[in-house]
Order: C-alpha cells, then structure tokens, then sequence
C-alpha cells in the first residue's frame, strides 16, 4: 500500500495524529504537495459521503475524518501558497440564515465541501443579507450555502437571495439551501440553484453545478470558434 | 358540540384548563412530547394513525394540539371529519397566543430556550421516543464514556467540544407563565437550568386565548386552517404558515 492510500485509509478511519505523520512521511518521499487531494484527501472524504449516506457513518464519524483531513491540509496549505496549478475547486461562502443558530449541519456541509477541494469562507450562525452579500462580493464566491433548522427562519433564505440579486451579484453564484425543514419545492420556490438533502447531497450538487459550467464555458469556446 | 382533540402532550395541563371552561364537550388524547425529534415522516405518521383512528360521525370537528412543528403536519388528511390546526410554526405560537407576537419576540431574540410546565415535566428521557430520535441516530447525543469507547479519547475530546456547539449558541431560557401553574416550582426551575449554564432568564406572561379559540370555535382564517374531510395539510411558510394541499 503506497503512503497515500494509508494516508485515505486513516482519514476515512478519523485518525488524525496518523493523518499527520503520513502526509509529512509522503512529502520526505518527494510527494508534490497538489497531489495529496486527488491522490488521498479528496477520494478519502468521498468515501466518508458514500457511508454516511449508506448509514454506516454518522455524525461523530464524518467529524473525526473532517478533523484528520485537515491535520494533512493544514501542512499542505503553507507549501501550496503560490502554487498556480493547484487551484480550489472553487469558493463556497455558508452560513446559517438569518435568526437561526444550529450550525452543526452547516459545519458537516462545510468539511464535506472543504474535503471535495473547495475553498470554505464560513461566516458562522445567523447570516444576514448585507453580511452575506458583502462576503460573496469580498471573496469572489462561485457558491453560497445557506442552512437552516426551523420554518420560522428558513423564510430568510428568501430575503437573502432577493438582496444577491438587488447587489447584482446573483449571476455570480450558485446559491444552494438545505436543512431540516427545507426541501426541494421550497428551494425551487425562493429561486435557489439547488436543494442539498445531506452534506454528500451538497457536494454533489456543488460538482454539478461546475460541470455544467465548464460545459457551458467550452460550448461558448467552440461557438466563438 | 362534541369534539377531538388529538394534542402533543406538552399542552397538557393549558388544554385541560381550556377544556374545563369550553362551551364544548371535548375528548382528548394526548400524544408524547417530542415528535418533532423524530423526524417528519415518522412524525406524521404518528399523528395520522391518531387522525385516523377517531370515529369521525361522532364529532363535528377533530382539533390539532400541533403547529407545522418542522413539517411533522405536512401531509396530513382528514378522515370524514373537518380538522382543525392551529396557523402555528410551533407550540410557541400556542404558548403566547398568537403567531404575530411569536414571530415578534423571536426575532428579537433567537438564541432562547422556551420552558413552561409542559416542557418540564412532559417527555421521557430514555422512553421508546429517545431512542427513535434523530439526535439518537445521527450519534450527537453520546456520552464523553460512550465516545472515548468509540473513537479513541483523543477523538472523544474533540467530539464532545465540537458535538457541544449544538447548544453553544443559547444564551436564555424564557419562562412562559400560562397561568395553569400551581405555585412557583416550575418558574424555578426553569430559573435553575438559566443559572447552571450561566444564560439570561427572563419570564413572559402567556396567552391561552389561542388554546381556548381551537377548543370553543368558531375557528377564524386568519389563526385556523379547516381541512374539510378528505383533504390533505401543506406548508405554505408566508404568513399562513399551513394551507390545503392542492387537489389531483
């Protein structure tokens, strides 16, 4: 077994003490650091999706692995600064909405991602419209995840949305919403992008979405062509 | 008239009250706190098996002791009797008497706890219902021992700092005094469970006006929805918060 496949193997297993030292083993062996997420990082947590989908992880299981993927991103991170050909999947900005405060979901939804290869700009609980469209506009979002726990404030997803488009950034970014109460009709109905049922649900849509992009990017190349 | 009333038992002692002062003879069945933990579709299920269970020909209206309570009411038919719920997000709504003020005070304070006598003294904490509940099942509610046996006591740490973040975010407990209490023990406690978590108590003074319109009728629009026989409860999440669900 090659150090990257034990190093997948450990995160998915939420060791991260071993997370640590394999990746700093693999990079002594002359591993590039942008090879670790294909190589380890990324197949490892789309296999934590996979269980938790299948009901063989829960909640304590996707935290541990979350938690050993970034003891191996957090040494990377420093020696990929500036390292071009190792850019994000691309730069999600989440939050809990307005008035609401359960942020466990919204956390497992950000590892997920984070472990997908996407750039994670968390802006915590209880999100309002300025603060949310300042931080898609300051970060050059691509995505915007919102989550909430109750029908008392899943109604602010609406209000949020309508103040990306009145800020003339909705082009700009896909906007995804899930939570408990929160389902495909709602998501549709409030003008969302997509509707994330569980944390994989989410990266699945996120991955969609670029896809799609990048489709459309070289349907336009062949058009100008 | 004769009435149902199918309730969540954490109105047990308000819809009592109301039940004893009704211009209507009322029958009740209390369901266990807690529903709304174990996930809608056994929530609704749980609620129509009550629905459907009542001899509709003996009664002029069933009546619900339930909000949209996170969608455990969406999906739910009348059988061959008009049913009755309460335009409610929650039992909040029941507690102080209308969703307008609900909606009012939580905004102005989302990081609250509510407690009443219901809420203290109803639900079991290790029943059939603890175990069906979600928190159970998604493995949020482990004990420090439970976890460390589990995933190492280096992971059991970083779980039960992280798994605690569930409730970091609270920062009141809101007494709301109905009323029905029968001296201050419950205010008490309430006040005690503030103190040990270091959060703000404050007291509220209820309103059972809404508790006493569903047993007395008549039920107006704007607080009620009238699910005539036959039909089926959807969300609506504007103001009306349930509607009837469109015909095939």
């Amino acid at each position: 077994m090659s150090t990257l496949d034990e190093l997948k193997e450990v995160i998915i297993n939420g060791n991260a003490p071993a997370a640590k030292r394999l990746t700093e083993a693999a990079l002594n062996q002359g591993t590039r650091p942008g090879d670790f997420f294909a190589g380890a990082i990324i197949p490892a947590m789309d296999e934590v999706g996979r269980r938790m989908r299948e009901c063989e992880f829960f909640i304590p299981e996707v935290l541990i692995a979350a938690r050993a993927a970034r003891a191996s991103t957090e040494i990377l991170k420093p020696l990929l600064a500036g390292d071009s050909s190792v850019r994000p999947a691309g730069t999600v900005v989440c939050g809990t909405i307005k008035g609401d405060l359960h942020d466990i979901g919204k956390n497992i939804v950000a590892m997920m991602l984070e472990g997908a290869g996407f750039r994670i700009v968390d802006l915590g609980v209880d999100v309002g419209p300025e603060k949310l469209v300042d931080a898609v506009r300051r970060e050059g979002a691509d995505f915007v995840a919102l989550s909430a726990l109750l029908t008392t404030t899943m109604v602010n997803m609406k209000g949020a949305i309508e103040a990306l488009i009145a800020a003339g950034l909705r082009q700009q970014v896909k906007v995804m919403v899930g939570g408990a109460p929160v389902t495909e009709s709602w998501a549709q109905s409030i003008g969302a992008d997509g509707y994330g049922k569980d944390a994989p649900a989410a990266v699945e849509l996120a991955r969609r979405f670029i896809a799609e992009a990048a489709r459309g990017m070289s349907a336009a190349r062949r058009g100008a062509a | 008239m004769r009435m149902k009333l199918i309730s969540c038992e954490i109105f047990y002692r308000e819809f009592c009250a109301a039940i004893a002062r009704s211009v209507n003879t009322i029958e009740v069945e209390f369901l266990t706190k807690g529903l709304h933990d174990v996930g809608a579709p056994d929530m609704l299920a749980r609620i129509q098996a009550a629905v459907d269970r009542v001899e509709g020909s003996r009664y002029h209206a069933v009546l619900l002791g339930y909000g949209l309570c996170n969608n455990g009411v969406v999906g739910l038919t009348a059988g061959d009797t008009q049913l009755v719920i309460p335009r409610a997000h929650d039992c909040i709504t029941l507690f102080l008497g209308s969703k307008e003020r609900y909606l009012d005070y939580f905004q102005g304070h989302p990081g609250v706890f509510f407690e009443t006598t219901g809420w203290l003294e109803r639900g079991e904490s290790d029943g059939e219902l603890s175990q069906l509940a979600l928190g159970k099942k998604l493995g949020i509610t482990a004990s420090f021992d439970e976890l460390t046996a589990r995933y190492g006591e280096d992971n059991a740490r970083y779980l039960q700092e992280e798994l605690g973040r569930l409730t970091s975010h609270y920062r009141q407990i809101t007494f709301i005094e109905m009323g029905v209490e029968p001296d201050l023990s419950f205010e008490s406690r309430a006040r005690e469970k503030a103190e040990s978590r270091a959060w703000k108590f404050e007291k509220q003074r209820g309103d059972s006006g809404l508790i006493q319109r569903l047993v007395d009728g008549p039920w107006d629009e704007s607080e009620f929805l009238v699910v005539p026989p036959g039909r089926t409860v959807a969300a609506d999440y504007n103001s009306g918060i349930i509607c009837l669900s469109a015909t095939e």
